[in-house]
């Protein structure tokens, strides 16, 4: 079995995934990973439904194990029983309905439930709950019920929940997917937030535009990573993503369509501010002659 | 528009465990019309009230004196209103269609509705088709599947397979295709966007996004804290951003730039709302 360098957070090496192996129709689901992750990355995972993304997440923190090949987080195998205590707790892990992922009455006793099954002293405790609920702007709820809040809501607490146990990696399986745009904006933040000061964020999405906020995005298809590089990078294929019937950012795609007219206009722009910077430079340049 | 709303709600009030100490008041007088022949959107944080406003549509929740709501000439203060009539004309998706399946086939799960309003079996195998047919479902690679083994966009199709076999006037989706992935929601909206065109279905989106519903909508509310605190027409609406951020929305991106742009000095003509006019409009101001 090969070494892995402390260098990659996650590593992970010809991974294939059967869902029921044993069975007379086993699900190939995933079809020969490689990917490296680097301690302080943001990586973002887009792809359509059954193309494989939840169970590559799920191997990261050990819900599932290879069926061929190798995951190593923080040179830690999954493979090995011994490692899966280890391993989740330095991968946390949010997912899409947070109904499923909360489990006290009161939301601070869900938000110190994890860190008070990890033997995290009282004073720490308290001071990890408030910060966690600070970072997803919910302190004012925290003698509320769970179950009495909005979807949005609840989904802040679960992040609460998990980042109260101070993974070094965090990864989001479509957890923002039930938000409206200002609790979106503020998990954004409050990740963002987390990965600067140097938590490594995995993100699984269908929002294009949150893909821009990584600084590595693969796009997932069959089972198979199909693209990999900078957001910029990924979207500027504007064709082959929508071959794959993904979207992409509006304002890539505004950039895409005005090349489409103009080959010299930049079709890789990815922020709002961009693409009016280029605009008005034009307009600019026009009344200049 | 001259004619009568088709369904028309009438400062509503409503508030979850009245008379207890967790009183939460949700809606705080909201009238809302919607005419025939209408696609509309309501729009709006999470808490804001639109769910609990849907709900009065179609009678799951009755209206509080003095709020009034009226469906096609029916009164639904009146507790001796035909409901079941009333359901069978506002057809209401909710956020997990899942969760609206409940039978083991496909085909069973269609078919309740129409045999719970006494359709003979050979009438009720076609309207299954129909509605099948409607949302995208293959009839016959689908009917004898178990319910539990469809993907998540293919639950949300037979659960609104299940409401289109009413053949409803008002279709509302309540958040209906937020977590479903690109392909899966385009292909839906496209659907919904025909049954409109083609059949007159009255639409009701529901969701906290605009980018949702932009090409969708003719008219938009926008609801905070239970009340209506914009309506207009879809460009109307997204042609005030700082407005919507108060109220926790955002524009879509396309919007936003064209708003960055009149910010910068540019002169627009028109508020794009869909990456289409977008486009339109940005060579409109590079050409002129």
């Amino acid at each position: 079995m090969s070494v892995t360098s402390v260098e990659q957070i996650v590593k992970i090496q010809g991974l294939h995934f059967h869902y029921n192996p044993q069975s007379e129709h086993p699900i190939h689901a995933l079809k020969g990973i490689d990917l490296d992750i680097s301690p302080g990355d943001y990586l973002v995972i887009v792809g359509h439904n059954g193309s494989g993304k939840s169970t590559l997440a799920k191997n990261i923190n050990v819900l599932l194990r290879p069926t061929e090949g190798n995951v190593w987080v923080k040179g830690m195998n999954t493979r090995e029983l011994a490692n899966t205590l280890a391993i989740r707790s330095a991968v946390g892990m949010v997912f899409q309905i947070p109904d499923n992922q909360i489990v006290a009455t009161i939301v601070e006793q869900d938000v110190a439930f994890g860190p008070e099954n990890l033997g995290v002293p009282e004073d720490e405790l308290r001071e990890r709950v408030d910060w966690a609920l600070g970072v997803v702007d919910m302190l004012g709820y925290r003698h509320r019920q769970p179950h009495r809040l909005s979807a949005g809501q609840k989904q802040r607490v679960a992040i609460a929940g998990v980042m109260a146990m101070k993974p070094e990696v965090l990864i989001l399986d479509e957890a923002t997917s039930m938000l409206d745009p200002e609790g979106r904006r503020d998990v954004l933040a409050a990740v963002r937030k987390l990965n600067e000061e140097g938590v490594t964020v995995i993100a699984i999405t269908h929002f294009m535009h949150e893909a821009a906020e990584g600084n590595r995005v693969i796009v997932m298809e069959g089972g198979k990573i199909v693209m990999a590089g900078m957001p910029r990078e990924v979207f500027s294929h504007v064709k082959e993503l929508r071959t794959m019937q993904l979207d992409v950012p509006q304002t890539t795609e505004l950039a895409y369509r005005m090349n489409q007219r103009d080959p010299t206009f930049p079709p890789d722009l990815l922020l709002v501010n961009e693409v009016a910077d280029e605009i008005q430079r034009r307009v600019n340049g026009r009344s200049g002659t | 528009m001259s004619e009568e709303p088709f369904i028309q709600l009438n400062d509503l009030h409503h508030n979850y465990l009245r008379g207890t100490p967790l009183e939460v008041i949700a809606l705080r007088g909201v009238s809302m019309e919607i005419y025939k022949g209408e696609s509309v959107g309501i729009i709006g944080r999470t808490g804001a009230g639109k769910s609990t406003v849907v709900q009065h549509f179609n009678g799951l929740i009755r209206p509080r004196e003095p709020g009034r709501v009226i469906v096609d000439g029916q009164d639904l203060n009146d507790p001796d209103v035909d409901i079941r009539r009333i359901r069978q004309k506002i057809g209401l998706v909710f956020q997990y269609p899942e969760q609206q399946l409940f039978e083991r086939l496909v085909g069973d799960d269609i078919a309740f509705g129409p045999k719970k309003l006494g359709m003979e079996p050979a009438d009720r195998r076609e309207r299954v088709k129909w509605a099948m047919d409607m949302v995208g479902l293959d009839f016959e690679e689908f009917k004898d599947r178990f319910t539990f083994s469809l993907s998540g966009g293919e639950m949300r199709k037979a659960a609104l397979a299940g409401v289109m076999a009413l053949q409803p006037e008002v279709l509302i989706l309540d958040e209906s295709t937020s977590g479903v992935d690109p392909r899966s929601r385009r292909e839906l909206l496209e659907r919904l966007s025909t049954l409109h065109k083609d059949y007159g279905l009255m639409l009701v989106f529901v969701s906290p996004n605009m980018d949702d519903m932009a090409g969708l909508v003719d008219r938009i509310y926008v609801m905070d804290e239970g009340r209506v605190v914009m309506s207009g027409t879809t460009r109307a609406v997204f042609s005030q951003p700082e407005k919507l951020r108060e109220h926790g929305l955002g524009v879509p991106q396309v919007t936003e730039v064209i708003h960055e742009l009149i910010a910068r000095g540019i002169k627009v003509e028109q508020i794009p709302v869909t990456v289409e006019e977008g486009a339109e409009e940005v060579w409109k101001i590079l050409n002129s």
